[in-house]
């Protein structure tokens, strides 16, 4: 029998196998459309269980055990089912218990062993139930129930969520452990059982229930929170459509000021000239005075340049660097230098020549003469500068004169 | 050592602001905000307030701080009542405001404190929607903000510009349109709360039933 047993699941799963699209187009879409797929397909898995139709005129849906298997597997969130019948699982196990007694009180081990171990599967199957329940209950809270949009929706979903809890916790209150011991009585099997894992598991589960329904209870306030927030919103909208004369009363002429109203006037303001005030003139004068305008690029021409410029394709024009009389009379002065091979100041040979340019510009265009040389001219000529220290700032070196001289 | 002295650097900011009549919250300025939660900080404040006639005010679950009067003489309940009467007369655009920008975003919950607003996103959705398009047009003209224009653009911006200016909104990037709504705006349902409260309008009631006629 039990070999039997054996190939009618294998087959069973390897016909979930074989079907599998099918099957999750069921489990996705909630029926099968009959039309498209094979009807003796369908007429199969509808042989083995698989797929059922509610009613005569209904679609053909998936039987909730595969469903409540592929929820479970997937951990799918939008799996809300939880058995929180602790009842009629501890009635099982009880009457399980008795025929294991039974069996061994006859000394009919092969019975006694078999019922040992479907009392096993139960208890186990009991337990685990437990945590799944609690598993689904804390995937719904991590996700603040993000499978449903409206937060109305989100709180009748928290409710449900508690419900359950509360069921759960109720049924475990009926599983008393005085009886169970009366039943394991002193065999080690069932004590173990029935007693120590048992109790372990239902302790474990009680502590984690009672933290959901904390957590739950702590999220409703929110989601109450939130809408309560939406409605006072809207609720002021409605108030003020319906009695367009509302006026807020008066909440500050009372005595005593309700801390959300006592707000102090600003000590500190933020900071501006007062340009209107007269007596300030002199002082405001007098710090635009200090401010220093530092105009790098002329702005008008900037300005011609960005906007007035027209873009013309033409032949580039000759064009010559213009006659310089002063830089000529630099190259006189070099010139005036190698004929009489004496060093001279620049100063001098200014004054010596008479020349009207300024002082500095003659000493600048005979330094840039000086420099602008190439090198290996630069070498027969020596350039001194003459000058002093400034007194106050040291590494500053003042130059009044040049004088040129040959090297 | 560094550390009082950062702590006393972090009281003289705190105080500064909060006489500038400022809020602080956690989302406008996160490191007062935490100074204020230490209560040797907070009793160095208020004694410092004290003794210029004020007080350190907490309000709202999201403690929003701000500065009160210790005693109210009558120069300080004129001010009290002049900033009372500006309060109510920026309640109504501000709740169009919070509707309009739930409803047009379809969030489940109003703005608070931390949330951010996604101007160009929140533009294109009331520029496709005719009703959201005539609410803005029409609390844009409020004298809280007093648009006179005509463009989703220009309105919206301007509503968004005050409400920065208000301290309802902050924009941490220059650069970018997104925007975070202050812990002001919890305050704000602190008092609408409270009005309701006070004089007895149930206004949450109101709202639920007239959800429930339009369900039906």
């Amino acid at each position: 029998m039990s070999s039997h047993l054996h190939q009618a699941g294998v087959k069973l799963l390897k016909q979930l196998g074989r079907h599998a699209d099918l099957i999750m187009d069921a489990y996705q879409q909630g029926s099968v459309t009959e039309e498209n797929h094979d009807a003796a397909v369908i007429e199969k898995l509808r042989k083995s269980g698989i797929l059922w139709r509610p009613e005569p005129e209904q679609e053909l849906r998936l039987k909730r055990s595969i469903r409540a298997l592929l929820e479970e597997a997937l951990s799918d969130e939008r799996n809300r089912q939880i058995d929180a019948n602790v009842g009629s699982a501890m009635a099982t196990i009880k009457t399980l218990a008795d025929h294991y007694k039974e069996a061994r009180h006859e000394v009919n081990f092969a019975a006694a062993e078999a019922y040992l171990a479907d009392l096993n599967e139960h208890v186990f199957s009991f337990a685990d139930g437990l945590r799944y329940a609690i598993r689904v209950l804390w995937s719904r809270i991590n996700n603040e129930f993000g499978y449903v949009g409206t937060i109305n929706a989100k709180i009748r979903e928290n409710e449900l969520a508690q419900s359950q809890v509360t069921e759960l916790l109720n049924g475990l209150e009926m599983l008393h452990f005085s009886e169970l011991a009366e039943i394991a009585g002193d065999i080690r099997e069932l004590r173990r059982l029935l007693v120590t894992s048992l109790q372990e598991t239902l302790s474990d589960c009680t502590a984690e229930l009672s933290v959901v329904q904390g957590r739950l209870l702590e999220l409703l306030g929110r989601f109450r929170q939130i809408r309560g927030r939406t409605r006072l919103l809207k609720g002021w909208q409605l108030h003020r459509d319906l009695h367009p004369d509302y006026q807020v009363s008066d909440h500050v002429s009372h005595k005593q000021i309700f801390k959300l109203f006592n707000r102090a006037e600003g000590l500190l303001a933020p900071a501006a000239v007062d340009i209107h005030n007269q007596s300030h003139e002199a002082e405001l004068l007098e710090m635009v005075a200090h401010i220093k305008s530092i105009v790098r690029l002329p702005n008008i021409e900037a300005n011609n340049r960005d906007f007035n410029v027209e873009f013309v394709l033409a032949d580039s024009e000759d064009f010559d660097i213009p006659h310089n009389e002063l830089k000529y009379a630099v190259d006189e002065y070099f010139c005036a230098v190698i004929d009489s091979g004496i060093s001279q100041s620049a100063l001098d040979y200014h004054q010596q020549r008479q020349f009207d340019w300024d002082y500095e510009a003659w000493l600048y265009q005979v330094i840039c003469g000086y420099e602008g040389l190439s090198i290996e001219h630069k070498q027969y000529f020596e350039l001194e500068p003459i000058g002093e220290p400034h007194p106050i700032y040291t590494g500053n070196f003042i130059i009044r004169d040049v004088e040129l001289g040959l090297a | 050592m560094s550390q009082s002295e950062t702590v006393i650097l972090g009281t003289s900011a705190v105080i500064e602001r909060l006489l500038r009549g400022e809020f602080i919250c956690q989302t406008r300025d996160e490191d007062g905000w935490r100074a204020l939660q230490h209560p040797a900080t907070r009793e160095r404040i208020e004694t410092y307030l004290n003794e210029i006639n004020r007080t350190l005010v907490v309000v709202g679950e999201a403690e929003v701080f701000f500065c009160g009067y210790l005693t109210l003489g009558d120069n300080e309940r004129k001010v009290i009542s002049q900033q009372f009467k500006e309060v109510c007369q920026a309640l109504s655009p501000l709740v169009d405001w919070l509707v309009l920008v739930q409803e047009s975003t379809g969030q489940d919950a109003p703005l608070t404190q931390g949330a951010a607003v996604r101007l160009t996103e929140l533009q294109g959705r009331i520029e496709d929607t005719p009703a959201f398009r005539e609410q803005l047009d029409k609390l844009s003209r409020y004298r809280l903000f007093g648009s006179t224009s005509t463009t989703v653009d220009a309105q919206l911006k301007l509503v968004f510009k005050r409400l920065v200016e208000l301290g309802y909104l902050i924009k941490p990037n220059p650069e970018k349109q997104i925007f975070i709504a202050t812990g002001k705006l919890d305050y704000l349902y602190d008092v609408i709360r409270f009005i309701d409260e006070t004089e007895g309008l149930s206004l949450e009631a109101q709202a639920e039933t007239a959800t429930q006629k339009d369900l039906l």
